[in-house]
């Protein structure tokens, strides 16, 4: 991803939610962003623009909004009316994002709607989001990647959120990921985890 | 045959669907669980779209149409509205509040011989505040009195609509404290899905997580404490009358959902149980 003195950038029309400009790149904040604290954290993946993404949780189509700066194609799926009725003004700007009203732990309602994709990306805040992860990779391609973006007080508040995030760890594998990555997104997110993992098929 | 959201394949031979944004949008809800995994190229194969450009266009233009159309229904509901009057009855106590206790600060320079003490109520404050010195204050104290004026109306507005709404609940509770349950648990079908013991403790959130957390009592009630029975009850029977009334609302709720009118037996046996449970034993 593009950085333009140590500031996170994306390419692309600007104006979406009052975000500043560098040099005509917007700039994307890892405070308000899971997956900019990740880039910006030194996270290993990165965003290709042959990509297509599906991608869960898309709320107001804040991060949305810049990954579609970097890739070929996003499916966005948001289940809440009142995010979405942002998320579509969004989409009314980018003609690369593909909103889905849905309930991301019930894929087969729109699995006739998203083509394989190469990147399943997931900000959920419920509590079995291990599980609606799992159940939305068959549609990453073989050796596809999976970011799941792991808020740990939302699976069990009683539990450490290392407890939790290594349990996470631990189901994925079982459901046939190969977890390549964990990364802590102290400081700009607490208690959240990037799992990054790859499907084996 | 085999179903696309962009055309049906039989024998071999694909037939296009309408590309037009509304058609294709109903045509994905109608058959959202036959359809296949689609394939771009399929879909140019099939005719429908140019290329792969146009294969993304056709399906955004779809897709926003749908997502335009559900959250129409969704925000069609008759609680949708009645949700956010409740927010907004809290959020004007809160600043009337708050600009009642910054107006008597500034009163209270202005008047040596002004207090707090002895007085009963913000209206006495308040029209002390309405003949105050300072015309910018005098101007303060009357925006305050109005914020009061709009509140009264929207609360009765509130306890009306939710007698329609909620027509169980509301007869067991009155109108207003049902309406602050179902804004506390999201909405009427949320608030009809929730088990008693969580209808019990709505509106207690922090005393319920510092429960589970760890030493603290768990809480005896939440919203349902401003409910008269609950807090008129003695204090060894209160919890009782809690649980009793939130068993009662549950059952309430969902008739309110799923049958959406007044069940007057339901409603006079509920109230024979809930009196019951305040006899002290």
């Amino acid at each position: 991803m593009i950085r333009i003195g140590g500031v996170l950038v994306s390419p692309g029309e600007g104006g979406v939610y009052g975000e500043r400009m560098i040099d005509g790149y917007r700039v994307w904040d890892p405070y308000r962003s899971k997956l900019a604290a990740y880039a910006l954290l030194g996270g290993e993946r990165d965003l290709a623009p042959e990509m297509r993404v599906l991608y869960l949780g898309a709320a107001n189509g804040t991060t949305v909004s810049h990954v579609a700066d970097y890739v070929e194609v996003v499916y966005a799926v948001e289940f809440a009316p009142r995010p979405m009725q942002d998320l579509i003004e969004v989409c009314r700007h980018r003609k690369n994002i593909v909103p889905i009203m849905a309930d991301a732990g019930r894929p087969e309602l729109y699995a006739g709607i998203v083509e394989e994709v190469d990147l399943l990306y997931q900000d959920v805040a419920q509590p079995d989001q291990v599980a609606i992860a799992l159940r939305n990779v068959p549609f990453l391609r073989p050796g596809g990647t999976l970011m799941l973006m792991l808020k740990t007080r939302s699976v069990d508040v009683r539990l450490s959120p290392q407890d939790v995030a290594d349990e996470a760890v631990r189901a994925l594998e079982e459901g046939g990921m190969r977890v390549t990555e964990v990364l802590w997104l102290e400081p700009y997110h607490r208690d959240h985890a990037a799992i990054i993992c790859e499907a084996i098929k | 045959m085999e179903r696309y959201w962009f055309g049906d394949v039989e024998e071999g031979v694909c037939r296009p669907a309408e590309t037009d944004p509304a058609a294709l949008g109903r045509r994905i809800d109608a058959v959202r669980a036959e359809l296949g995994r689609p394939d771009w190229r399929l879909a140019q194969a099939c005719g429908a779209v140019r290329d792969r450009a146009d294969y993304i266009a056709v399906l955004q233009a779809g897709c926003m149409e749908r997502a335009r159309a559900q959250v129409a229904v969704e925000l069609s509901g008759r609680d949708v509205e009645l949700l956010q009057m409740v927010r907004t009855l809290d959020e004007i106590d809160h600043v009337a509040n708050l600009l009642l206790e910054r107006a008597v600060e500034w009163q209270a320079i202005l008047d040596p011989a002004f207090t707090r003490k002895y007085r009963r109520g913000g209206k006495a404050l308040a029209g002390r505040i309405q003949r105050s010195p300072s015309p910018s204050l005098r101007m303060v104290g009357g925006e305050i009195e109005h914020l009061g004026e709009v509140r009264n109306r929207l609360m009765r507005e509130v306890s009306r609509r939710a007698d329609a709404v909620l027509p169980n609940t509301s007869a067991l509770v009155g109108g207003l404290v049902a309406a602050r349950l179902m804004a506390e648990a999201g909405g009427l079908s949320h608030l009809a899905r929730m088990p008693a013991a969580t209808i019990q403790v709505l509106g207690a959130r922090t005393a319920i997580f510092s429960h589970i957390r760890g030493s603290a009592p768990s809480p005896k009630h939440g919203v349902i404490f401003q409910h008269r029975r609950v807090h008129n009850a003695p204090k060894e029977v209160r919890g009782r009358v809690a649980r009793v009334l939130a068993a009662k609302l549950a059952i309430a709720a969902r008739i309110d959902h799923f049958r959406g009118e007044l069940d007057p037996a339901f409603v006079e046996m509920a109230q024979k149980k809930i009196d019951a449970a305040g006899v002290r034993a």
